[in-house]
């Protein structure tokens, strides 16, 4: 593993380093700096040293923890802009996975079990189209439509600057801390969903599922009023204001492929001679739906799920160019449109290992899922 | 002995051809993967009537090229003036001045003599579909059918193209993978890692910012990235599992070379699969190029996806419909031959996969 870092470290460097020009180019384009302004910058920034010394030192430096400084954001370290960038990204692409996951799998298991009716035809077109749909001509269609037509909600970035004025604190804190709420109450609705999965009776389990969702919101409620949070609450509902067009746009195009993939799994599971045992004890069709075969064809989506995780920031570049949402992917393209390498580096490292931890999740989660897996491989 | 060499040969074409009528009887009985191919048959047709078109004369190709070509529609406006205040009695609101058939006098700056009154002979451009330009011109004058033509070459060129090349490496590559295993598979399954590791579209950007891309270029591109990518993990598996097979060992003891039993007895198996990876590919490398020309980075001559960059660079993309025909047309393309690659990849995956067939 540490050699393929290596070798993605080293093939990334020569990568930007094979892009015509530097950081710095557009200095020798000013007339009135001195001509020997352009050499002294590069000297500052050891640009001039040649190639192979370059990529040593850059190597050398990253295992120990030197990320160096950004050309662009000079006595910013890349660290800190990811540390400021990432939480925006992350806030918006957890919601959206979230939303798009459920609703996916949801659409996918009622497609799956009205095979053959015109209503699964019509649903699959659709998202067929919403799963190939353009993306950015998408998007900014529903921009125009959602944000300058209708004028519902903000076209473009994540709040509004007037407001933040004399606000006592940066944005960050509400973004780490709209995640910490987005992920608390998740967890309590997971928490809430398994505990009322061993009940039998399907009443109680409503009502009880009910009454979580009650709580859950009062408790919320109570959360934003009191406190700190207090203050922070128009700050919060500023950027929630501005983040509600992305994320639907998103989980527009996203819920498609989690809904045409659960269908196929769900078609091979319905297959399966259980499925035949569970109708000839008559079970209610809906139990057989949501208790024998949607449970078995989760694996394969929840494994997909966790690949799409990877993506979040390969694909949140389109997403933010176009909403202008300053967050990672915006880091990421600018800073190879730059040249900004000691940023893009650290961007696409950061990438890198998000990737390699992801495969790993998914594959330990494949096994937890899965019992087949576990018991083979105890022999 | 040379007849029962032609009889056997007679025989598998035989056989062929029942595979074959067999397959598309399966194929057919998928709604959906017909729809997908009536698209994708739509746009290769598109794609096939531009040259023809030029070809015999009915479009020239100084109107209609889709690059170069430039028509000039006029109409009579009168020319009037704008109120500096409103509502008044003509005029609502500011959105409302220049109506319908009317001209602002200040936009006419470079005609001299023109007064408020006059009719004036006006250059549409963009102009609206008409019976000569059936989805009307774009802000240069140039025919948007034409260029919806061309642009459906670019992306059967380029979807095909790098599709065949990508699956053929993956298929290649993992077969081998699977068949050799030990230090051949660790190394190939380490690249793969190497490759899915890179953010595709930040990877795209670099490579377009210090090469020129043209078509054939960004085929070769996409294919290799998606051959080395994850698609070789998937194809060793399916490869592993066919390796397995009892013809397989068969084969083996009856004195099979290696490599005749890699490519005349796993390959074949593995091939369905690869097919419709191939279809699925085509979907993601003609998104890949909207987006790349979406954003002006290839140098490209007309495809969708730049079509779309000229509309919202020139500003009609937030106009809504008004230019409906600027917009839609290019969205809808991508969009729908996307889809019905994907369709038809749904089709096949009925056929080959009989666990999903319904019968």
């Amino acid at each position: 593993m540490i050699v393929v870092f290596f070798i993605f470290l080293v093939s990334s460097y020569l990568l930007f380093n094979a892009i015509p020009g530097n950081a710095f180019s557009n200095l020798l384009l000013n007339p009135n700096l001195p001509p020997d302004a352009y050499e002294k910058v590069l000297q500052t920034y050891g640009l001039d040293k040649p190639l192979f010394e370059r990529v040593q030192l850059y190597v050398v430096n990253f295992f120990k923890g030197d990320f160096g400084y950004s050309y662009k954001y000079y006595p910013q370290t890349p660290i800190e802009l990811i540390a400021e960038r990432l939480p925006r990204t992350l806030m918006l692409f957890s919601v959206v996975n979230i939303i798009s996951f459920y609703t996916g799998f949801f659409v996918g298991k009622v497609l799956a079990w009205r095979r053959g009716t015109k209503s699964e035809t019509w649903i699959t077109v659709t998202s067929v189209f919403s799963y190939t749909v353009f993306y950015p001509w998408f998007a900014l269609m529903m921009l125009w439509f959602f944000g300058y037509k209708l004028g519902w909600f903000p076209i473009g970035k994540f709040l509004y600057p007037e407001k933040w004025y004399d606000a006592p604190f940066d944005s960050d804190i509400i973004f780490a801390m709209m995640i910490k709420f987005v992920v608390v109450i998740s967890i309590l609705q997971f928490i809430a969903y398994t505990v009322s999965r061993g009940i039998e009776a399907l009443s109680i389990r409503r009502n009880i599922r009910f009454t979580s969702l009650v709580l859950i919101f009062i408790g919320s409620y109570f959360y934003w009023n009191t406190g700190e949070a207090l203050v922070r609450k128009p700050y919060a509902a500023d950027i929630a204001y501005h983040m509600i067009l992305p994320v639907l746009v998103v989980t527009i195009v996203a819920f498609a492929g989690t809904a045409l993939l659960t269908r196929t799994t769900m078609m091979e599971v319905l297959k399966e001679d259980y499925i035949l045992t569970a109708r000839a004890k008559g079970i209610s069709q809906k139990r057989i739906r949501d208790r024998h075969a949607a449970r078995t064809a989760l694996l394969p989506v929840v494994t997909s799920f966790i690949f799409t995780i990877v993506t979040i920031i390969d694909g949140s570049v389109l997403t933010e160019q176009i909403f202008s949402w300053p967050g990672m992917g915006q880091l990421l393209l600018q800073s190879v449109l730059n040249e900004d390498i000691p940023v893009a580096m650290a961007a696409f490292s950061f990438v890198g290992v998000f990737a390699l931890l992801a495969h790993l999740i998914a594959d330990i989660s494949y096994s937890y899922l899965d019992p087949r897996i576990r018991i083979k491989s105890q022999g | 002995m040379q007849i029962n060499e032609q009889k056997e040969k007679n025989l598998q074409k035989q056989l062929r051809r029942e595979a074959i009528n067999r397959n598309w009887k399966l194929f057919s009985q998928s709604k959906l993967g017909m729809i997908g191919l009536g698209i994708v048959t739509f746009f290769l047709f598109l794609a096939l009537l531009q040259p023809v078109l030029f070809f015999t004369g009915l479009w020239s190709q100084g109107v209609y090229n889709p690059v170069v070509g430039y028509d000039r529609i006029t109409e009579t406006k009168l020319v009037v003036e704008c109120p500096k205040e409103y509502p008044t009695p003509e005029y609502e609101n500011y959105a409302s001045c220049p109506g319908d058939g009317e001209v602002q006098k200040k936009m006419l700056y470079l005609a001299q003599g023109v007064e408020v009154g006059d009719m004036y002979e006006v250059y549409l451009q963009p102009a609206p579909p008409s019976i000569k330009h059936i989805l009307g011109t774009d802000s240069l004058g140039r025919d948007v059918f034409s260029q919806i033509m061309e642009g459906s070459q670019v992306a059967f060129v380029l979807g095909l193209l790098s599709a065949t090349l990508g699956v053929g490496i993956s298929t290649i590559l993992g077969t081998v993978a699977a068949f050799y295993g030990g230090r051949v598979d660790r190394y190939l399954m380490r690249q793969s890692d190497l490759v899915l590791m890179l953010p595709t579209l930040p990877l795209l950007f670099i490579i377009s910012a210090f090469a020129e891309l043209k078509i054939w270029h960004l085929a070769v591109v996409l294919g290799v990235i998606g051959g080395l990518g994850g698609s070789v993990i998937t194809i060793k598996s399916q490869a592993l599992q066919v390796k397995v097979k009892p013809f397989v060992d068969s084969a083996r003891i009856t004195g099979g070379s290696q490599r005749k039993i890699m490519f005349s007895h796993v390959l074949p198996n593995v091939a369905p699969l690869a097919l419709l990876f191939m279809v699925f590919s085509v979907t993601g490398a003609i998104a890949s190029e909207s987006v790349l020309s979406f954003l002006g980075l290839l140098n490209i001559d007309m495809s969708w996806g730049l079509m779309i960059y000229l509309s919202q660079t020139d500003g009609f993309i937030f106009s809504g419909l008004e230019y409906w025909w600027l917009i839609l047309p290019a969205g809808l393309s991508v969009t729908f031959l996307a889809g019905g690659f994907y369709l038809v990849g749904r089709g096949l995956d009925d056929v080959f996969n009989p666990r999903l067939r319904k019968r």
